[in-house]
């Protein structure tokens, strides 16, 4: 709290059902990818990089993974002094029952105790499933730099997609939002929000407290604060992120979004040592490449031994290929094994599934990318 | 239960590797990729069970303070347990006085105030794995004074040059230590590691104080040896062993690993290899690079060829570069059509001008820290 008095709260609660198996026994933000990574490490990373101390990660959804995986917070380094993840489910309270997290702005509400404890002038939701790398203090200094009351942080999206978004209509010399449309079928603009909003606390609180009691609302940013704060004829302003962004839906979408990481010029600069993602680290082996591999255009981490053939694919975690093996244009998530001779193709196999000896995935000219959630025998 | 007290120490004077040591004590080499060379002494102690840790340090402190840190990683806990970094600080002008009696005398009012009953030391200077655990049983069972580790080899001609031997009797106990003359194939290397009561440490010490300023504590034990005041038993250590005691020895321990069998031997599951993380996002491999029989850390870009070789984090291999035989530290770029060959290229030096490097794998050639050739 000491560096910006802006307190962090990562919206974690999702399931994310579109992609299906993966999401069975956690929810979305514990989702491997990139190769060593969780998707939350990306707004966890944010957040310590940006100089927050403080963050709060809103779970429901299969939360037991994600829990023991933030909790602490020592990965990001966000274990000092006055500093800490704070993981927060819904709880029983002496004046309210247990009680679901009717929407994203109920798991704020149901959370003003603990942000009052910080007493914070700002507060920053984030959402626990997007890869991306931002400088959250740039965003408040533009906040402050409006006087805003609300700061929403926009993407410019092609225009023919805008309809599939959030879209704010802003005054083009100065920024302001004037109107919010959620996902409008005639878009007037192309910039949608990223689900990434600064607010000043003490306005929030207030909303908040109305919002809850308010039996029309549906509890949630989109829908129902932001209007309301337009309603009210609130200081809005958009703020235009450029870079990577993803928001990955799908198998297709987190496949892609893995592949976008062969190509060197994809935007999200992983190798950036100024603005650099942390995760878990374990005692594992550099990468082994054997004498009979043959690895072109791929991403391996360590603790990956390829002893065949891996073309246009990314490795994970302790990944083995066995020899003979061909992995093709996919994504081996943590320990996977594809025994000898096997053959994996346009696939997304998840964590620790063994591809059996001779066995094959996938294939080169399918429409979607077949996702692989149970052991294949040989 | 005995609950051992572990000391981490440094070579004796003797030892000194070539170009390397300039930058770091040995400890704080880095090794195949990731590791630095107390990695496997400190991770030894953890999975032991040994919670509290000493590390002695002589010269060139930097680097070993940074990688071991808080010792978070060693996955020893904070509260209970602790990892001591303990410098030298003799003001004497000749190394010679600087020894390793010298530095646990400096210290040894925290070793008889630790509660601990047992001491387990091993050098910070050689790559082994062991269960100090089993070892502190079978000292205990013994019933000797001492216990300490050997590893036997049939090499010892070639190898092993600057490291002891010790001869054993038919039960097992040590009769004496000799430098290895390298003149026979079949020795069994002295590895360093001592386990004992804490009496027994305090008093070797002391004795050792009065008796000479150049003592070590193998010269000591040696003596006590030969002059059967001490029951000194040696247990033999199976796996992976590599003392690092010069340059050679640095390059071949590296080396021999690059064979996966033997890199299995050192890294098993049940038995991890704790490190500090870098925080480096995975190694890139392009449409024009070709790896053959090498480990690659993390966080590289790789568009060259890498043959038999070990690249460490943050390395560039441009196109067309011929990495054989190898071993590459971290933050380091082979420039376009370079191509060297058994070759240590050290932390942060750029190989960009001259084309070719190739030296002799009986004698490595070293490219120094920061270097541009």
């Amino acid at each position: 709290m000491k560096q910006n008095n802006m307190l962090a709260m990562i919206l974690a609660g999702g399931r994310g059902s579109r992609l299906h198996d993966l999401t069975n026994k956690v929810a979305k933000p514990a989702v491997s990818y990139g190769g060593k990574y969780k998707i939350i490490d990306f707004p966890l990373s944010n957040c310590a990089n940006s100089g927050i101390d403080v963050v709060g990660v809103l779970t429901q959804y299969e939360s037991v993974l994600l829990n023991s995986y933030v909790a602490g917070g020592g990965r990001w380094g966000l274990d000092a002094r006055d500093s800490g993840v704070f993981v927060l489910p819904p709880r029983e309270k002496a004046d309210a029952n247990l009680d679901v997290y009717r929407g994203t702005a109920d798991a704020i509400s149901q959370n003003i105790d603990f942000v009052d404890n910080y007493d914070p002038e700002y507060m920053l939701i984030l959402s626990g499933d997007h890869i991306y790398k931002m400088n959250y203090a740039k965003m408040l200094q533009s906040h402050k730099e409006n006087k805003a009351d609300a700061t929403i942080a926009v993407i410019e999206v092609p225009m023919k997609e805008a309809s599939r978004f959030g879209i704010m209509n802003t005054d083009p010399e100065t920024g302001r939002i004037v109107e919010f449309e959620e996902k409008p079928a005639q878009p007037k603009s192309n910039l949608a929000s990223m689900g990434i909003y600064i607010f000043n606390w003490k306005l929030l609180r207030k909303m908040l407290l109305a919002d809850m009691k308010n039996e029309e609302s549906s509890h949630d940013f989109g829908k129902d604060i932001i209007p309301a704060l337009l309603n009210d004829d609130k200081r809005l302003f958009a703020y235009k992120f450029k870079g990577y962004w993803k928001d990955v839906g799908t198998i297709d979408s987190l496949w892609e979004a893995n592949m976008d990481l062969l190509d060197k010029k994809n935007g999200l600069d992983l190798d950036d040592r100024t603005w650099k993602i942390y995760t878990e680290d374990k005692p594992s082996l550099p990468q082994y490449i054997s004498s009979e591999a043959d690895v072109k255009h791929a991403f391996i981490t360590q603790g990956c031994i390829v002893e065949g053939e891996v073309k246009n694919s990314v490795l994970f975690t302790g990944a083995k290929v066995g020899a003979g093996a061909k992995v093709i244009d996919s994504v081996l998530m943590p320990d996977v094994v594809v025994e000898d001779g096997a053959v994996v193709q346009r696939a997304l196999v998840a964590d620790g599934v063994k591809i059996g000896s001779g066995a094959s995935v996938g294939s080169a000219d399918s429409e979607h990318i077949e996702l692989v959630a149970k052991n294949v025998k040989g | 239960m005995a609950r051992a007290l572990g000391i981490v120490s440094f070579s004796e004077n003797h030892i000194w590797v070539e170009g390397m040591e300039t930058y770091r004590s040995i400890a704080a080499f880095p090794f195949l990729g990731r590791y630095r060379v107390v990695d496997f002494p400190i991770s030894n102690m953890s999975n032991s069970g040994i919670d509290r840790v000493q590390i002695y340090i002589r010269r060139k402190p930097r680097s070993l303070v940074e990688h071991i840190g808080t010792g978070r990683h060693y996955n020893i806990n904070s509260k209970s347990g602790y990892l001591q970094m303990l410098f030298t600080d003799s003001s004497e002008e000749n190394d010679y006085y600087n020894t390793d009696i010298k530095a646990y005398a400096d210290n040894l009012d925290i070793i008889e105030r630790a509660s601990n009953t047992h001491i387990v030391i091993v050098p910070g200077y050689m790559v082994y794995t062991q269960d100090f655990n089993a070892l502190l049983k079978t000292h205990e069972e013994s019933g000797a004074d001492v216990t300490i580790l050997y590893h036997g080899v049939d090499n010892a001609k070639e190898a092993f040059q600057n490291c002891y031997c010790v001869n054993l009797n038919k039960q097992k106990g040590v009769a004496s230590m000799e430098m290895n003359s390298g003149s026979k194939k079949n020795r069994d290397i002295f590895m360093d590691t001592y386990v004992m009561k804490k009496e027994v440490f305090i008093n070797l010490i002391k004795e050792a104080q009065k008796v000479s300023s150049m003592y070590t504590l193998r010269k000591i034990v040696n003596e006590k040896c030969i002059a059967e005041e001490l029951d000194v038993r040696g247990v033999a250590h199976k796996g992976y062993f590599a003392p690092i005691t010069d340059f050679q020895s640095y390059y071949d321990a590296n080396m021999a690993l690059v064979d996966i069998k033997v890199a299995k031997e050192l890294f098993k599951d049940e038995w991890p290899i704790y490190t500090r993380t870098n925080d480096s996002c995975p190694t890139q491999h392009f449409d024009t690079s070709d790896v053959k029989a090498s480990f690659i850390a993390n966080g590289c870009l790789i568009e060259g060829t890498v043959e038999n070789s070990i690249i460490g984090r943050d390395c560039v291999v441009k196109p067309g570069a011929v990495v054989k035989n190898s071993i590459v530290l971290s933050d380091t770029v082979i420039g376009n059509d370079v191509h060297i060959e058994n070759v240590v290229v050290d932390k942060f030096a750029k190989v960009t001008h001259l084309k070719e490097i190739i030296a002799d794998p009986k004698k490595p050639g070293y490219i120094k820290r920061l270097d541009n050739v």
